[in-house]
Formats: C-alpha cells, sequence, structure tokens
C-alpha cells in the first residue's frame, strides 16, 4: 500500500515538475481574474445591485420596468425572452418568500463553472500522455523493470490522473471565491437561489447548488480523462489520445442529441455524460431516461475503459 | 550449476513469423563478469529484455536467483538492476530527481544510499542539474547510478560503454570489476565493440542471428597459442600445393598473400619446409590471434558494422 502511494507521488512529481502544467494554472488564473473584470465593468450582469428589506418591492419595481424594455423594444424575441426569464425568477422570489442577494463571490463561482472545460482540456493532455509519454522518453523500459506489478503502476498513473483533476477542480473553486471575494465581497449567509429544474423552478442553497454542479462536471472531466487515458495506453500515442477525446468533447453532446430520435441512442456514453441536465432546464435526450440509468452507463462505459488499458498495458511487449 | 545467478532456460521468442531468439542456454556465474556480443541486429537486446520482463518469452524461461521471470516477477526482478538500450531519464528533471523517482520504486533505499551511488559513478557535480543537458556519458552514468541504487546481485548493461571517452570506459571497467570481484555481483555485459568488453570480462557469450554460436572463457589461454601467418612467398601456387600436403595448417586466404592459421610450434617447420621446396620467401608475418579476429572469423566480418 506504501509502494502504492509513493508511486502515485512520483507520477503526482512528474504531472508538477513540468512548465507547461504551471502554465495551465497561471492560464486558469488569469482567466478568472479577467472574468472578474469583465463582469464587474460590463453592463451584462448588474453587479452593484442589492436588496434592503424591502426587497418584495423593489423586485416588483425591477419587474416593471423589465416589462417597459419588452414593450419599447417591440416584438425583439432576445429581449423579450431574457426579460421574461428574470421576471419568471423574480416572482418566484416572491412567492415563495425567498430573499435575493446582490452579486457575490458565490455567484461569481456559479458563473465560473464554465471554465471546468478548459480544465477538460487540461485533464485530456495529461491523461492524454501519461502513459505514452513514457514511450516517447523511453523511460517506460526504466519504469517496468522495478518490482512493482505493471498493473499497478497503470493504476498509480490513473490515480495520479484523478487527483489532477480534483486538485485543478479545486484550484479553480478557490481563486474563483477568493477573486470573486476581492471582487464583490462574501455573502454573510449561505443564501438560497432560485434554480431551474426540468420540471419548473426550485430554490436550493447556494454553497450545495455549486459543489453539486462542480461536481457533476468533475466526473464529466473524468470520464474524458479515463478515455484519453485508455487510448494512451493501448495505442501509446499522446497525440491521438488527445486528438481524440477532444474531438468527442466537442462533438459527443452534440451527437447524441442529433441521435436522440433513436431509443438505442440513450446507450451512447455522451448521452449520459452530464448528469446536471438532470437538475437543470435541459433534461436528458430521451424521456425515460434517469439519473440512475446515467449513472449506470457511465459506470459500464468506465469499466470497458479501463480493462481496456489494463489489458493491453500489462500484456504488451515494451519494445 | 544450481547456484547460477542466472539461467536462460530454451529462450525463444517470435515477432510475427520470425524466429528472432533461438533456443539460448546459458547460465550467468555469481560473480562474473559476462560479455554478450554479436553484430547489431543478432538479438542481444531482445534477449535482455526477455532477462528484464519487457518482452514475454515466446518458449523457455530466465530464472534469476532461482525466480522465473514468468511466474515469479516481481521476486525475480528486485534482484535485478538494468539498463536496456539507451539509459533514457526524464529529460525534465536534474539527475537527482530521477535517482529519486526510482529509489522509491524499490524497497528500502535510503537517501545514503543514493548519496553512496552518486559518487561510485563521480556525478556528485551534475547531479543537480537536469538530464536535458547531460552528455551521453553523463547519462550513461546516471543510468548506472539508477541501475545500482537497489544492491542488485545481477547486473545487466546494454552496451554501457556507448558514449563514454576513453577515461570513462576506464572508470567504468574498473567500476565492473570491482563490483563483480568484492561485491560478488553477476554482471552482464552487452557490446558489438569486442575490444572494450575483452578487458573486463570473464566469459563472453557470442550470439549471431539469435543464436548462441559460442561462449568462451576468457581465463583459459591455452587455445590462443593459435597463431595467424601471413606469407609473401613466390611461386604461389606451388607454395599452396606445398602447403596442403601439410598437417596442422589452415589456409584462410589465398589473396595477394597466403594466410594460414596454425598453432605456433609449427612455424619453424613450416618455413624450413618451404626453404627446401625452393621457394622465394619475402615476408612471413605471424600475427596474434585475438579475440576480435576469432569472433570476425566466426560471424563473417562483412556484418560487423
Amino acid at each position: 500500500m506504501s509502494k502504492l502511494f509513493s508511486l502515485i507521488l512520483n507520477e503526482l512529481g512528474k504531472i508538477f515538475v513540468l512548465k507547461s502544467t504551471w502554465a495551465m494554472y497561471i492560464i486558469l488564473a488569469g482567466i478568472i481574474i479577467v472574468s472578474a473584470v469583465i463582469t464587474s465593468t460590463s453592463n451584462f450582469i448588474d453587479t452593484d445591485k442589492t436588496y434592503s428589506d424591502d426587497w418584495k418591492t423593489e423586485l416588483q419595481e425591477e419587474n416593471e420596468s423589465l416589462m417597459t424594455e419588452i414593450e419599447e423594444a417591440e416584438d425583439d424575441p432576445f429581449i423579450e425572452s431574457s426579460n421574461m426569464s428574470i421576471i419568471e425568477e423574480n416572482e418566484y422570489y416572491i412567492e415563495n418568500d425567498v430573499r435575493p442577494y446582490g452579486y457575490h463571490a458565490g455567484d461569481f463561482t456559479m458563473d465560473n463553472l464554465f471554465l471546468t472545460s478548459l480544465i477538460s482540456l487540461f485533464t485530456i493532455i495529461v491523461g492524454g500522455g501519461i502513459v505514452a509519454n513514457e514511450f516517447r522518453w523511453g523511460t517506460i523500459k526504466q519504469l517496468l523493470i522495478r518490482p512493482i506489478s505493471r498493473g499497478v503502476i497503470l493504476l498509480s498513473k490513473y490515480i495520479a490522473l484523478l487527483l489532477f483533476t480534483l486538485i485543478t477542480v479545486l484550484f479553480l473553486i478557490v481563486v474563483s471565491v477568493a477573486v470573486g471575494a476581492v471582487f464583490y465581497g462574501l455573502p454573510a449567509v449561505n443564501p438560497e437561489i432560485v434554480v431551474t429544474r426540468p420540471d419548473g423552478m426550485a430554490t436550493s442553497a447556494l454553497i450545495w447548488e455549486t459543489l453539486m454542479m462542480y461536481g457533476f462536471r468533475t466526473l464529466n472531466i473524468i470520464i474524458l480523462a479515463t478515455f484519453a487515458f485508455m487510448i494512451s495506453s493501448i495505442f501509446r500515442s499522446s497525440a491521438l489520445a488527445i486528438g481524440l477525446a477532444m474531438f468527442l468533447m466537442f462533438a459527443g453532446t452534440t451527437a447524441a442529441q442529433a441521435l436522440a430520435r433513436y431509443e438505442w441512442s440513450k446507450y451512447i456514453l455522451f448521452a449520459n455524460t452530464d448528469l446536471s441536465i438532470y437538475y437543470n432546464f435541459s433534461g436528458p435526450i430521451r424521456d425515460e431516461m434517469t439519473i440512475w440509468f446515467s449513472t449506470g452507463v457511465i459506470v459500464v462505459y468506465m469499466i470497458v475503459f479501463i480493462i481496456a488499458a489494463w489489458t493491453v498495458f500489462t500484456k504488451r511487449d515494451v519494445a | 550449476m544450481s547456484e547460477a545467478a542466472m539461467k536462460i532456460i530454451d529462450l525463444h521468442k517470435n515477432i510475427g513469423r520470425s524466429h528472432i531468439i533461438k533456443n539460448l542456454n546459458f547460465d550467468i556465474r555469481p560473480g562474473e563478469v559476462f560479455g554478450f556480443i554479436g553484430p547489431n541486429g543478432a538479438g542481444k537486446t531482445t534477449t535482455i529484455r526477455m532477462m528484464v520482463g519487457l518482452l514475454n518469452i515466446t518458449k523457455g524461461d530466465v530464472v534469476i536467483q532461482g525466480h522465473s521471470i514468468k511466474d515469479d516477477y516481481t521476486k525475480a526482478i528486485s534482484e535485478v538492476g538494468a539498463i536496456v538500450e539507451n539509459p533514457e531519464m526524464y529529460p525534465f528533471m536534474t539527475g537527482l530527481q530521477n535517482l529519486k523517482h526510482f529509489a522509491r520504486m524499490s524497497e528500502g533505499v535510503t537517501s545514503e544510499r543514493i548519496k553512496e551511488v552518486i559518487g561510485l559513478v563521480g556525478l556528485e557535480k551534475a547531479i543537480k542539474t537536469k538530464v536535458n543537458k547531460y552528455s551521453l556519458g553523463m547519462r550513461q552514468r546516471l543510468g548506472i547510478a539508477q541501475a545500482l541504487l537497489h544492491s542488485p546481485s545481477v547486473l545487466i548493461l546494454d552496451e554501457p560503454t556507448n558514449g563514454l571517452d576513453p577515461t570513462g570506459i576506464r572508470e567504468i571497467r574498473r567500476y565492473i570489476r570491482r563490483l563483480a570481484v568484492e561485491d560478488n555481483v553477476s554482471v552482464i555485459v552487452s557490446s558489438h565493440l569486442l575490444s572494450e568488453i575483452e578487458l573486463m570480462c570473464d566469459r563472453i557469450g557470442i550470439i549471431q542471428n539469435g543464436e548462441l554460436i559460442a561462449i568462451k572463457d576468457l581465463h583459459e589461454k591455452a587455445e590462443t597459442n593459435e597463431y595467424i601467418v601471413s606469407l609473401d612467398v613466390y611461386p604461389v601456387e606451388e607454395s599452396i600445393n606445398i602447403l596442403r600436403k601439410m598437417e596442422g595448417m589452415e589456409i584462410l586466404s589465398t589473396d595477394k598473400r597466403i594466410q594460414i592459421k596454425t598453432i605456433k610450434d609449427n612455424i619453424p617447420f613450416l618455413v624450413t619446409t618451404l626453404v627446401q621446396n625452393d621457394i622465394e620467401i619475402y615476408g612471413v608475418n605471424v600475427l596474434q590471434s585475438t579475440l576480435e579476429d576469432q569472433f570476425i572469423e566466426m560471424i563473417g566480418e562483412n556484418i560487423i558494422e
């Protein structure tokens, strides 16, 4: 067991000693700061708005002004739909007696959820190289002539990849909260926020909602990373692994949606990788799918990926 | 030889349809330096890769200190330190980081041992430099250091003198001898440069086209009594006829000069016979038959690179 721990340490060491890894973190931190600057300077989100104890009246006033905007815009479908959704949300706050808060670090962190796709990219790069690079450097020979079975070496690399994913997602969350706190301040309480579920609006605690959404995204990243890891182990080519995984990352979900009218499409991996669809307005591609069904599909694919990588890696001739 | 450090038993390797290694059988004794020589492409590296479990064995087995590399891999390999082909290390890490990395993969390698090994190969000054700044010779030393970390009882070095300057070669040679003699480590060194290996080996095995064609004990001096004699004589045809009638003469070539292989004691008799038959002798050169000649002879000169 302690041997596995040392191996994981070795693998993480090899990831974090590279300058390209540090570049990833610098890029990520840079984008977070830039997005904070853009959010505060643009008027897309009014970050200065706060609500007093008389928030119900304030929300009603806001709704009225939004309505006038729609009337003035005269049949502009974009303004109409975006304003209507804010109005609906505000009415939900009033009806359910949920007090809204102004924009703060929690909202900023939630808004930065989109940056997890950048982490997908980084993780695919790391996962696609973690085995293939050893072949490219020729160090695979040094690595495999140790008193450790090949299966354990592969396992240590996979665990290191998972840890890299978690560390990077945590980095995104922590830096987002920190930058958000500097720009917008921390919320005094864990506020309830209004969210849109497949069956309508609901309220949820902000921290819980944030963690859940980041959790779903992390799972998504791990699936892509596992795929890249498998290709990397089987074909010893990081370019192939990175290319294929990135292609699936961009095209997979779209392809699954395009095929949604066929019943078998629900068994496509990318129809199931994003569990957050069960918690937002979009919903699954087919009505009969449930979160447990998707979880099952994910587990089966992951097992297949891991077994394929393991079989090839432990049996192959290393020349 | 039950106490052999390593036994190679009926070893075969097929890749696709080609039969790359054919029925190798030999033992490595404890504390000996075994030279594994053959032209490039003869199967040295393939054999070494099977010894350390990098390649699957088609048929046969390699048994290291009583443990089969096929069935008892972890135990067998923990007795082995090796450099396979080039001493490739992580280029973006320092020498020390590389050594620590590999030390973590074996049981009980202390930081004192790492320091000791660095001292042994003389890399103290460069150990905190990144490996991508290393010369081939320095990487070779780091490779040897890495192979020695866990104090193995069998050391396998594939072309260890590659890229080393003459001083470096001498140092490595001295060091390998010391390991064998003082620490009773069995060392297998492969090379296509016979002259470099000759001086450090106790025995050599010669491999060609995947077959072991000879094992020579270099401490048995008796056989080197054979000499090659080159004759500059006239007329050539008649001389050849005379030589053919004599015993113990093997004619190697008749191109320009006649070359024959014979033992030392025959040389005076050879000259006398030629003189008695009125052959004009312009020159007699005696070439000592070195291991290199024997090697070339055995495998044919044209194959050596």
